[in-house]
This record gives C-alpha cells, structure tokens and sequence, in this order.
C-alpha cells in the first residue's frame, strides 16, 4: 500500500518535470514542440559526458539546462521564427527536427545503450518500506520545479512580460514588449527544462538515443489537459499519472501504458479547455 | 452555343479517357516492370507500392481537407492484422481470403467511423482531431501488445498460410491497386467533391454557413481512407506473411507524413513518388548509410516544411505555371479553363417567401453570456416578410453576437428564436442554414484558391448536392444571384480564383453564395465596409429588390448610417446588450436618446 | 498655428498621405496631419470610418501601402510597435485595452520600460485617479468601466510619453467621468507638454480638450479646423449626425 502511494507521487512528480519544458513552450508560444522527446534525450546524454568525464553527478543537471538553452534559442531562430503563423506545420517541423538530433545523436554516440552516474543511489526508508531514494528526489525536485517556475512567471518582470505576451500579444508590443524576445527566450527555457528533465530521469533509465520519444505523447496529453497551467499541469500529472499506476498495478502494465493517452482524449472531449478553464 | 455545349460534354468525356488512358499506361508499366527489375528490387518495391496506397490517403485527409493526421497507419495495421489473424487462427483460402478482406475493410471503417464521430464534432478544433488521430496508433498497438499470442505481442505474427504467388504476381498486385487507387483519387479531388474538401481545408466555418455538413463529410472521408488503408495492410501482410506491431505503429503514422509532404500535399502523385522513393532508398541504404539517410531525410523534411510547404513536387508544378504564363497578363494567367454555365434555379426557389404566412424569424427573450460578461439580454425582434431591418449601435452593442445567436444554436445562452415557426434549438449552423437562414460575414472570408465558378457550386451543395467524379458544367442559382453576378461582372470571371477579385467583386460574390442558398431570412454584416459610393448604392438596390420582390427578411449590421435612413423599414437600436428602441426611421432619427447614445453622453439604457 | 510659426521640423507627429487597410480594400485614405508639442488634435468621426485603423497604421500594426509617419522627424513608417512604443509613444486602444486578468499594479508596470521607474512616477497617478492608487492589488478586470479607463489613462501617463494616441477614452463613461478625463489630459498638456493625438465620436468631450480638430469620412479626412473657432459645433453637428 505504502509503496503504491509512493509509487503514484514518484511517478506523478517526473510526469510533471518532464512535461513542464513542452508547457512554458505551449503557453507563451502557442506551438507544440513535437523535438520535446528529443530534446529529453539531449539532457540525458549530456548527462552522460558530464559523468564520464569525470564531473559531479551533480553538476549534470544545470549542464543540461545550459545545452538545452543555447538549442532552443538556435532552433527558434533557425527552425520556428519561419511558422508562427502555421502552427501545424510548426508540430512536423518540430517532429523532423526531433528525427534530425535523434540520428546525429547516433552519430556521435552509437546506437547502443549508455549510463550515467547517479548523484544519489539505493534505498530510503519511508513509511517502513525501502523505496528508491531518487525518485524521492524527483518528488523535491518538482516541488521546487513549480515553485520557481510559479515565482518566474509572477514575480519577475520577465514573467510579466511573458503572461502579457499570452494574453494579448498586440496589446503587448503597442506597450514596447518585443513579443519576438520574449518567444525567443521562452523556447531556451522550454528547452533547458526539457534538457535538464532529461539528466533528471537518467539515474531511472537506461540512455539511448530514443529514450525521450515514450515521454512525448503523454507529455502532449497531460499539459493539454492541464489547461495550460501550473498547478492544472500538477492536477493532471497526479491525476493521469497516479490512473496510470493504478492501472498497470491493478489491470495490466500495458493497459497502464496507454491510460494517460486514453484518459485525455476523454477529458478533452468534454473539456476541450482542460482542467483550468471552465 | 451549340458548340460550346458539344465541346463541354467532348471535354468532361476527355477527362474520363484521358484518366483511362494514363491508368492503362501505368498498368501496362506495372506489369513489364517485374521482367526488368532484380529480385531484391521487386521485393522492396511491392512494400514501397503498397506504402503508396497508404501515403494516398493521407494526402486525402491531410493534403486536400487539413485533417492533420497522425494515425493512418492504424488503418494499415489493422488490415494486416485482419489478414494475419484470420489465417493463423481460423482457416485458409479463397472463401476465407474474401472473409479477412472483408472484417479488414469493416473493422477500419467502423474504427475510423468512431474516431471521426468523436473528433469531427462542430466546433472542434484543428488540434484535438489531430490529438485523436495520435492515440489512435498508440492505443491499438498497446492493444497488440495486450494480445499474447493471439496477436503475438510485440514479436508479432508470421509463417501463416498465404497465397505463395510469385513476386511478379505479387507486384502486379500492388501496382494495379495503387493505379486503381490514384486514378479514382485523381478523377475524386477534380470533381465537384474535391473543391468542396478543399474548401473545407480552406475555412471550415464558411462552409458549415452554406450548409454544408462538414463533420459528416469529414467522417465519411476519414472511413473511406480508412478502409482503402486497410485493404493496402491487408495486401501487404498477406504478401510478406510477417505482421508487426510497428505496422499500426506512430511512428509509420509521421513516415507517411513525411512523404507526403516532401512530395508535395494535395498533388496525389507527389505523395505516391515520396512514398515509393523514400521507401526504396532506405532499405538499399538502411545496411549501409542507415542513419545518414534517417539525418537526410529529416533535415530535407525541415527544409521543406519551411521554405516549400507544397512540396518538391511545387518547384516542377511552379515551373510549369510560370512557363504556360509565360505572355498572358496577370488576371488572365490566373483564369482557369471553366466550362461551367449559369442556369436559373428550378424548385422551391426564393418565391416561395411571398406565399409563406408564418413569420420568418421571431426572437424572443434572448440573451449571451461569457461567463460573467453579459452580451445580449433580452432581445425581442419578430422580423415580418418583406422587410429589412437594420441593426445599429455604438461598438460592443452585441450587433455581431446577435447575427451569431441567430445563426448557430449553442451560441445563445437563453431564450429561442424561431425561423419560419420551427425553433433552432441548439442546431448546428449547417441545419440552421436548412430552415433558412443565410449569414454574410464582416471580413470577406472566401475560399482563396477555389475559382468563382467553385464558390457558387459549393453554395449549392447543400440543395443540387455534388458529383463525385466529375465536374457537373452548370450552376443553377436564384434569379437575384444571378442579377448580382451580372451587375458586378462576376458572371464573365467565373475562372478566376477569388483571391485575385477586386474587395467589391469579393463582397458581391459572398452576396450570390448566400442567395444561393436560398434563405428566407438573410443576415448581412456590414456588407457594404470598404466599398466605394457607387459599389453601396448597387448592393443598396439589390437589397431593396430581395425585399420588395421576394419577400425576404434581410437583417442588416451597419455603420454607415445615411445608407441605412435610405433603405431601411425598421430600425433596431442596441446598447450595451439591450435594445433600446425598434421603431421606424423616422422614430429612430428622430430620438434624443439614440443621439445621446451615439454622442457617448450615456452610460446606462433606461430598463 | 504654432507649426507655422515653430515650423514643422518641430512637430511630434507628422502624418504625410497616409493610406492603409486591410485585404484590398484601403480604410485610411491618403490622411495628412501633424501634432506640435503640447497640442491636442481630434479625429472625430463615426464608427467605421477608419480613426481606429488610422491609430494601428500609425504603431506599426498595420500597414501603411503609401505614405509616411515620423516622430520626432524620425521615419517610423510600418516600424515594429514595440519599437514604436519605446520612442515614447503610448498607445492606449479602445478595445482589449488592459490585461484584465493581471493585477492594477502589474497593468501599470506594463507601461514603464523597467519596474523601477514606477515607483517614481506613481505620483503622476495620484495625482491624477487617487482611486487607482488605492486599488493596486486588485485584479483589472473587477474594476468598474470607469475604474478601467482611469487605469488606462493611467497606464499612458506614468510612461511619460511625448504623445498619447487615444482610441475613444470617453465610451461608456458617465458625464462627470467624461468631465474628469479631460480635466486629466489637460493638466497633462500644459505640465508636461505631451502632445495628445484623441480619436473621438463623442462631440462635446472633443471639443472642451482639442486644440484643433479633423473629421475623418471613409477614410479620408473631409474637414479640419481650429476647435476654439464659433461655427466649428455647427459644422462637426452637421457631419456628424445620425
């Protein structure tokens, strides 16, 4: 029972990490990032070099918010500027781009299955079962992943002109804000936390150079029915991903694996705003 | 006259023959082709041909009606799966070959069917018919996967029995199911049908307020791919005797993307050549190159998106256009060889207004909100035969809301309207367009890159229908569409697409797509922004004449006032979501209260 | 009458044959003008005329197919808005005009370049709507239709703007508010210099703030005068009625 519950906030923190970088996107920019999964891959790669050269286990995660970052600013410049006013060839783009890193990726690294050293690793003791002590981490980490990302968009001027920029993007350039900046800016930090929600997952999972790609789809869901919003996006991922757990414990692991894509198609019928909007 | 009718039927029988033709052509190449390739070529062919049939339906889904579609791949699996299950578990030949093609072709339509009727409702967006067709793959492989070996799980099914043909045979198979399925798509997208699918792909609301059923063409379209898509899984499976997951899979979804939009969407032959092309190259390079070739392809696939949204297959397209251009003058190299005539109406027409003894429109008690935000409240307008009634008030008065609450019956909040004594219900703006309404819009929204000819057939979808093979050559409208084709000249542009028309000709075309719907209450907003003096005065006497001799009720929006004292009967003020007078022109002009508003010195309309 | 003495090198705004609009079809036709420092010009006109599309031609949201703006004798014609706002323009809409979901503080933050300045300058608003001063941390949309426009207003002065464009501030608001708005833009006028471009339906206000006045027919401007002269009320009457 413990370990069922630890499994369905575990699991609802990383969908949570995970998805946050692909919503940032959504929100301000109204585009779907379909390189997400690829993006996550990038972070655990970059996980990889970090340890193997011999740095911190630590240090893997702002390492792959930096790559990630200075990526998405190139790939906005380059790849998304041309489709702002396409949003769905702006999704193919983002997928064929998604193909495009996955094969220099494999270029580089091969296609075989790498490691990374994890900065903490075995067993905690909590509510009198062992229970992996990073996934526990990961439960911290989103907590303080909301509340910084909470704090960005409403306590600094960045997150005014960001929120203004979603609002009423005329409305903000008739009032000096370069909506073209701010869309810069948030694709980097979309893309840091997709990178760095990568390095995050890889103590979990083996690296290859699909790895991200099983995330994509349910991050897709979850932030749509998220509504587009911070704590939607924490009720969706404890809701979707703690069914999801429920489902593979109880039914069938396979089931379980598509009750998050099942359940949102559902959800969006009835609510095509999602869970914050009425 | 008589010659112009004896070339038309000529050149509508061409077309048959000239598709024929090309087809026996194919077929007669698809058939020769075995002796001259090498085996392993033949074998990676007869894949890449039945790829070919899949990337066909994608182009229709996606290239020709905007259906941004990740799943079609669910179709090809599932017809695979029909036929491998069929024949690994319950038997084998001719009677059980007919048997699996037939589940193969239902299943995928049932399932399409399903999809569609939950993605195609009114007012769904773009986006979730696309997030539909994404878990539609990954649910049916977890579905595979669920199947043990029933299905065979992830490692899938093979070694059952199956018709061991020898490869030519097998690739004649496949070639004459893509030739057979390109020529029929070739003749579909030319013919009435076609232009109404790309209409849709252009500005689905617009089409919905002709009365077309878009969601119901939509779903049809979607079951139609799917089964064809079934029915190339189903030949696939049966000839390679090996089905896997990836099969039905996501990822064969994004290929077929991929091919269809390097080849070029909405061209049929664009996809087929990326299909085939794609696929081929890959499997000599997978053992050598496999993953520069992966890299070559998605960066070719970015670049196209970007810089040649139609494809590769638009620089060859665009070479031709600008070389058969090559000595016309602009409005001329935009003119497409129409052989379409107007013909007046027959049936029910316009007349029957004046003989109707029902009110056209009767409004009461309605109101909008948007949360908190009350738009309209308490509107009481009963609109009489004969009659144009302008709606005036300052911005935000909730003039455009009231045109939506009529035209479209999830819009209101409360009350009910009534057209010609049946109330709307919460009906779709396609069935509303049924009991008789037509609806202008403010912005001159027409279908871009249909022709003028296109644009009425498509306004008489709903009473004439539409062929699905061919172009019909004439257009029956009401007399007064026609009265205004002429006026504008129009009639004499019937080849032109409509983004080259002047802002006046585009207002009177959107006028004829209206009539032609034949309303008894027509709702215009702001038919005459942006036109010059005289242009107003033409539609000025049009109106008149709908009202005078057909005994329409024609609603009016607009701003320019002077024209409204000129042609209205009856003026309704707005303010602020209430009506604050309905009275004759003279009342109106006449009172302090609607100065006072106009002037900005009020702020609350009296209860 | 002070251009010609100043000459025009001097104006803040010079509108030269302006034309723009939407699809084909031109809304703002062939429109000339220009603002001196400290002077107030009215575009009055009815709904439709294009006194809207004129204010979106001139930041850069839509696009001007001849002609030219300049600010300051700088071109700006078809400039990026923001770049455009940050030159000191402020630019309040009639519509969609303040984030309503975002808090009164943070609709006034919006109008200064950097959040530091805004406490220097909340005076200016004090001075102006005290109302607004005390109803910082509620959000905007609550506010009452007048409680907005103070806040829009607002938004203009504190970022101390060399020209405010205004899209029709007295819509919707009570005499003694419509009263107040123009004691407001006059004060601001004559302390800081600020020159007010005012598109205006609404008759009496128009005439107690404008120092001279145009009238805007289908796009194109079909009279203009000096908003103090004694038939200028019979003259606007009779082209403005309904």
């Amino acid at each position: 029972m413990a370990t069922l519950l630890l499994d369905i906030v575990t699991t609802s923190s990383m969908l949570f990490i995970i998805a946050a970088g692909l919503m940032i996107i959504l929100g301000v920019m109204k585009l779907i990032n379909f390189a997400h999964g690829a993006f996550l891959t990038v972070g655990g790669y970059s996980a990889h070099v970090v340890t193997n050269a011999g740095f911190n286990a630590w240090l893997t995660i702002p390492a792959a918010a930096v790559v990630g970052f200075l990526l998405g600013i190139v790939v906005e410049r380059v790849i998304l500027r041309p489709l702002y006013d396409r949003p769905l060839d702006a999704i193919l783009a983002t997928w064929g781009l998604g193909i495009v890193i996955a094969q220099i990726i494999t270029f580089i690294f091969g296609r075989g299955v790498q490691f990374a050293e994890s900065p903490i690793s075995g067993t905690t003791d909590l509510l009198s079962v062992g229970y992996s002590s990073w996934r526990l981490v990961l439960v911290v980490v989103a907590l303080a992943l909301g509340a910084a990302l909470t704090a960005l968009l409403y306590y600094t001027r960045f997150g005014l002109n960001a929120r203004a920029v979603i609002m009423n993007e005329n409305l903000a350039r008739g009032l000096g804000i370069d909506s073209v900046r701010v869309r810069a800016v948030t694709f980097g930090l979309g893309a840091a936390l997709a990178c760095a929600a990568g390095a995050l997952i890889t103590p979990l999972l083996s690296i290859d150079p699909n790895m991200g790609l099983p995330w994509l789809v349910n991050s897709f869901m979850l932030v749509l029915v998220s509504g587009v919003a911070i704590p939607g996006l924490a009720l969706a991922s404890l809701l979707l991903g703690g069914a999801q757990v429920l489902v593979s414990t109880f039914v069938s692991p396979i089931i379980g694996g598509i009750t998050i894509v099942v359940l949102a198609a559902v959800i969006l019928r009835i609510r095509p705003g999602g869970l914050s909007r009425g | 006259m008589v010659d112009i009718a004896s070339e038309r039927a000529g050149r509508s029988l061409s077309s048959y023959w000239a598709t024929a033709i090309v087809a026996a052509l194919a077929l007669a190449v698809v058939v020769a082709a075995p002796h001259f390739l090498g085996i392993y070529l033949t074998n990676v062919m007869i894949r890449a041909l039945f790829l070919g049939v899949l990337a066909l339906t994608v182009d229709l889904v996606w290239g020709y009606t905007g259906i941004l579609t990740f799943g079609q791949s669910a179709f090809y699996g599932i017809g695979a799966y029909a036929c491998a299950l069929v024949f690994t578990h319950w038997g084998f030949g001719p009677g059980w070959f007919a048997a699996a093609l037939v589940i193969a072709i239902v299943s995928a339509a049932l399932v399409a069917w399903l999809v569609g009727l939950l993605s195609f409702y009114h007012g769904a967006s773009p986006l979730y018919s696309s997030i539909m067709t994404l878990a539609l793959p990954i649910v049916l492989v977890q579905i595979i996967f669920a199947g043990g070996t029933f299905t065979g799980s992830s490692s899938g099914l093979s070694g059952f029995p199956t018709y061991y043909w020898s490869l030519a045979t097998w690739f004649v198979i496949a070639g004459a199911l893509l030739v057979v399925v390109a020529a029929f798509a070739w003749l579909f997208v030319r013919g009435d049908f076609g232009r109404i699918l790309i209409a849709i792909r252009e500005n689905e609301d617009r089409c919905a307020y002709l009365g077309i059923p878009v969601s119901r063409i939509k779903t049809g379209l979607f079951v139609v791919c799917g089964a064809i898509g079934a029915v190339a899984g189903f030949g696939y499976a049966a000839f390679t005797d090996v089905v896997a997951p990836e099969l039905a899979g996501f990822l064969l979804g994004t290929e077929s993307l991929i091919w269809v939009a390097l080849g070029g969407r909405a061209t049929l032959i664009g996809p087929i050549l990326g299909a085939i092309g794609i696929d081929v190259t890959s499997s000599y390079l997978s053992g050598s190159l496999p993953f520069l070739w992966k890299f070559i392809v998605g960066v070719a696939f970015v670049v196209v998106i970007i810089l040649l949204p139609n494809g590769i297959a638009s620089l060859v397209t665009g070479a031709w256009r600008r070389y058969k251009r090559h000595g016309k003058d602009g409005a001329a190299a935009h003119m497409h060889r129409e052989t379409v005539t107007l013909v007046p109406a027959k049936g029910r027409g316009l007349e029957e207004n004046l003989a109707a003894d029902t009110s056209p429109i009767r409004i009461e008690a309605l109101t909008c909100r948007y949360g908190s935000l009350t738009v309209l409240d308490g509107i009481e307008v009963e609109g009489r035969r004969g009659e144009l009634l302008s709606i005036v008030g300052p911005n935000g008065a909730g003039k455009t809301t009231l045109m939506r609450c009529i035209s479209n019956g999830s819009e209101r909040s409360g009350g009910e309207v009534t057209i010609g004594g049946e109330t709307i219900g919460r009906k779709s703006p396609q069935k509303i367009v049924a009991l008789g309404v037509g609806r202008s819009f403010q912005n001159t929204s027409l279908f871009d890159s249909l022709t003028v000819g296109d644009c009425l057939r498509l306004a008489r979808y709903r009473i004439d229908g539409a062929r699905y093979f061919e172009r019909s050559d004439k257009v029956a409208l009401p007399e007064p569409a026609l009265d205004i084709l002429k006026a504008t000249g129009l009639d004499r542009q019937l080849g032109l697409e409509t983004r080259y028309l002047s802002h006046g000709m585009k207002r009177g075309l959107e006028l004829a797509m209206v009539l032609a719907t034949e309303p008894r209450v027509l709702l215009l907003d702001e038919p005459t922004a942006g036109l010059t003096k005289a242009e107003r005065t033409a539609i000025g006497s049009v109106l008149t004449r709908l009202v005078e001799d057909y005994g329409l009720c024609v609603f009016l929006i607009e701003h320019d006032l002077d024209f409204v004292r000129e042609i209205s009967s009856r003026i309704v003020v707005l303010h602020q979501g209430k009506m604050l007078l309905d009275g004759s022109v003279e009342e109106v002009v006449s009172s302090d209260l609607v100065k006072a508003v106009y002037s900005g010195q009020e702020t609350e309309a009296p209860a | 009458m002070s251009a010609l003495l100043n000459g025009s090198s001097h104006s803040v705004l010079e509108v030269a044959g302006l034309t723009s609009g939407y699809d084909a079809a031109p809304v703002v036709r062939d429109v000339s003008f220009s603002i001196d420092p400290g002077e107030i010009l009215v575009i009055l006109g009815k709904n439709g005329m294009g006194k809207s599309t004129l204010l979106k031609t001139i930041m850069g949201f839509v696009r001007a197919s001849s002609g030219t703006v300049a600010l300051d004798g700088a071109d700006i014609t078809n400039g990026p808005p923001h770049l455009i706002a940050r030159r000191a323009v402020a630019y309040t809409p009639q519509e969609y005009a303040i984030f309503q979901d975002l808090t009164v503080a943070e609709n006034l933050r919006l109008g200064v370049e950097s959040d530091d300045l805004l406490e220097d300058r909340m005076g200016d608003v004090e001075a102006a709507f005290p109302r607004i001063v005390e109803r910082l941390r509620q959000r905007a949309g609550t506010l009452s239709g007048g409680e907005q426009k103070m806040l829009l207003l607002s938004r203009g002065l504190i970022a101390r703007p060399k020209i405010m464009l205004i899209d029709e501030i007295s819509e919707g608001l009570q005499p003694t508010m419509v009263a107040k708005m123009a004691e407001v833009l006059k004060a601001t006028k004559q302390k800081n210099g600020v020159a007010v471009l005012l598109v205006e339906q609404n008759l009496p206000f128009a005439l107690s703030v404008a120092d001279r006045y145009a009238i805007l027919k289908i796009g194109e401007i079909v009279a203009r005068g000096d908003a103090a002269h004694a038939d200028t009320a019979a003259t606007l009457e009779e082209h403005l009625r309904i």
